[in-house]
């Protein structure tokens, strides 16, 4: 018997009972779209994930840290940099030069995040500042820039670029281009000593002061010109300034007495005891501006790499420095597992329903094999062999899970429209770049429509089997 | 009735059944010969084993011990595919109650042997049409067969039993669910397809039906008692 026939055949008897096979179809229906949904949800997102990774070229960077145990990229990216004590080796721009000289390197950015600024301000409002990054810009860490431009390498000091959210609070949703070239202030904490910091001698109080005549520590206010909006995809409630300028705002301006001072000062006392009378010299300090950065180290560094497959050894290879490095293939592999794991897991609920179904049909072609008994018996009369009418049921229960699935995709299809359009709005209100992340790829319609093509034909090898079985003489005397 | 050779020939023919505890025998050591284009009309009261004769020698069911050859070849002794294929091309059946796909078209149900023959779709279409035409039922070939009367899904049934070119034609009762006119005119078709030369075996309980055919056998417990004609 030729395919086309079991096929035109099984289609025949499937539309003979219309509303038992309507209603099984409509159990696998449900399974399919269920299924459907849930991955096309995971791959999603997984691919979201994968682009990203690939746009901000992840997977050619290696993180530094100066602690040397850290071995996961997110961690020695975001590793703090302040003072370095056990199992840690500064950051320094010697490291890093020797970093560049390590075989696949191709460029070094040097990072240093600082909590010296607390709060940003525009057009009468004062909003808290989450973080304030500075890094190298050499094109190894990249930013989605919205509007304007981001931090350039002439650039040293007076400039920032902010994440999209900031620029929504200021007014300016909708309108990033809008805050390009705007002032903003930039409010220190209390203890800032660096650049632009009203920084007086001891004992010399201008007001405030505190008890000791010493001037009491007060917030600095720094300007800045926006030249840039960024999105949220690396860093969210975020301002990048310059690293030079960053280096500024992390000096320590101190006034100190150096020798020099000292030795002015017993000058002045040697000529003061000269003359008869009171004696009374003012005390000589200096201002001492202490680098701080390279006094602590930068927070981490990014390597980047010629190519991805070199990324492990050279992380290797920055390891003998004595500091941490990783590379993100294995967050980016963690990351993948626990898609896959979470992709597994709602496929497999949605596996249950496929499952009920898949009882539904053994039970209509149950039922479908006793009120067509006699028709097998005259089947089998006219010539059809045991595997003729095996088949033809077992066919017959495959085109239930077939149509079932395609079904089910063509809804599930419909509601991944709906959901991208929740999830654009989402994106959009984020600033961040994706449109229509939630999609079906063919694989994944072809792959449910086989599943649920092969749970039909599995649920129906038990009836196919009693059909194949029946006693034609017995089957043509069935009432 | 022609000179021929036999074209079936029972040997020693048994067929029991294990009913409870207990061995029940449908045919007992029955041997019978049939020769090429006879009309053969099998009478016995009820539940003498004239359908499982007619069953065995169709190729339906297997008999426990003896021969049963057809052409000169043992059907008692093939596995399913051979058998089915065995009945595919030699046998046309006709039932009592006709056992017809109600909700297919009389075209549908004569091409049905035709698709186990897996013939291509225009020869399967173009061999029922002649069928139906030669039962008389040219003009009703895209009818279902639920809107027929009687007699004319029997000439269906009839036209579906012809359809593989059978060497024999087994019909259990054919006039059994007919008024004697219907019936009649059953039975003037299958004279004249025994004409044409097909062999013919009738299972009946109508003595007047029986007397059309070229020989009579009667079954009783199992056991040909008799033979007429």
């Amino acid at each position: 018997m030729r395919f086309t026939d079991y096929v035109l055949i099984a289609l025949r008897n499937i539309w003979r009972a219309k509303l038992r096979s309507a209603l099984t179809i409509f159990a696998v229906v449900i399974g399919a779209m269920s299924v459907t949904i849930m991955l096309a949800l995971v791959t999603g997102a997984k691919s979201f994930f994968l682009n990203q990774v690939e746009a901000n070229g992840t997977l050619q960077q290696v993180a530094v840290s100066p602690q040397q145990d850290i071995t996961n990229f997110n961690d020695a990216q975001h590793s703090g940099g302040g003072n370095c004590s056990a199992n840690c080796v500064k950051l320094t721009d010697d490291i890093a030069n020797k970093i560049k000289a390590v075989p696949h390197v191709v460029g070094v950015a040097r990072i240093a995040g600082q909590g010296m600024l607390a709060a940003i301000g525009y057009g009468g409002q004062l909003l808290t500042l989450n973080q304030t990054t500075a890094y190298d810009a050499n094109g190894i860490i990249s930013n989605n820039v919205l509007a304007g431009r981001d931090i350039a390498a002439s650039d040293t000091s007076g400039v920032i670029t902010m994440t999209s959210d900031y620029a929504d609070k200021f007014g300016f949703k909708g309108n990033y281009q809008g805050i390009i070239g705007k002032t903003v202030k930039l409010q220190t904490q209390d203890f800032y000593r660096g650049v632009g910091a009203t920084v007086q001698p001891p004992q010399q109080c201008n007001g405030p002061c505190n008890s000791n005549n010493q001037p009491d520590n007060q917030p600095t206010t720094l300007t800045a010109t926006v030249v840039g909006v960024i999105d949220t995809s690396n860093d969210s409630k975020a301002i990048r300034v310059p690293l030079e300028w960053m280096r500024q705002m992390q000096e320590n301006q101190m006034y100190q007495m150096t020798p020099a001072d000292q030795a002015a000062d017993q000058a002045d006392q040697a000529k003061c005891r000269k003359v008869p009378g009171p004696c009374n010299t003012t005390q000589h300090f200096s201002l001492v501006v202490t680098d701080m950065l390279a006094q602590n180290g930068y927070s981490s560094l990014i390597a980047k790499v010629d190519n991805s497959k070199n990324a492990a050894s050279v992380a290797t290879a920055i390891k003998k420095f004595g500091v941490g490095a990783a590379d993100a293939s294995a967050s980016v592999k963690q990351q993948l597992t626990i898609f896959n794991i979470v992709g597994l897991v709602l496929g497999s609920i949605g596996g249950i329903a496929l499952a009920v179904a898949a009882v539904g049909v053994v039970n209509t072609m149950v039922m479908a094999i006793l009120e067509r008994t006699r028709e097998i018996g005259v089947m089998r009369a006219v010539g059809a062999k045991r595997s003729t009418v095996r088949s033809l049921f077992t066919i017959e229960a495959s085109l239930l899970g077939f149509w079932g699935g395609v079904v089910g995709v063509l809804a599930g299809f419909g509601l991944t429209r709906i959901a991208n359009i929740l999830v654009n709005k989402q994106l959009a209100s984020q600033s961040v770049k994706a449109h229509n992340i939630i999609g079906l790829p063919l694989w994944l319609i072809l792959t449910v429509i086989g599943i649920t093509t092969l749970i039909g034909m599995l649920a129906g090898l038990y009836p196919a089997g009693r059909a194949a079985k029946l006693d034609p003489v017995e089957a043509l005397r069935y009432e | 009735m022609p000179e021929a050779a036999s074209v079936i020939a029972l040997n020693d023919v048994t067929r029991t059944y294990k009913l409870g505890g207990e061995v029940f025998s449908a045919l007992d050591h029955v041997n019978l010969s049939v020769e090429a284009g006879e009309f053969l009309a099998i009478i016995g009261p009820s539940g003498s084993g004239k359908s499982t004769l007619a069953n065995i020698i169709g190729g339906l069911d297997k008999p426990t011990s003896g021969t049963v050859l057809i052409e000169g070849n043992d059907i008692a002794k093939l596995h399913d595919a051979r058998l089915s294929a065995y009945r595919n091309r030699h046998i046309g059946f006709v039932f009592q109650s006709f056992n017809l796909q109600g909700n297919n078209t009389a075209l549908e149900n004569v091409m049905l042997p035709l698709v186990f023959a897996k013939q291509n779709r225009k020869t399967r279409k173009a061999r029922a049409i002649a069928c139906l035409e030669a039962v008389g039922l040219s003009d009703r070939l895209q009818h279902k067969t639920n809107q027929l009367s009687g007699g004319q899904r029997q000439r269906v049934a009839i036209a579906r039993a012809l359809a593989v070119q059978p060497s024999i034609i087994i019909a259990d009762e054919p006039t059994g669910n007919l008024d004697s006119a219907r019936g009649q005119e059953i039975m003037q078709l299958l004279s004249k397809l025994n004409k044409d030369g097909i062999t013919l075996i009738m299972i009946t309980h109508d003595q007047s039906l029986a007397a059309q055919a070229h020989r009579i056998i009667e079954i009783r417990d199992g056991k040909l008692t008799g033979r007429k004609g």
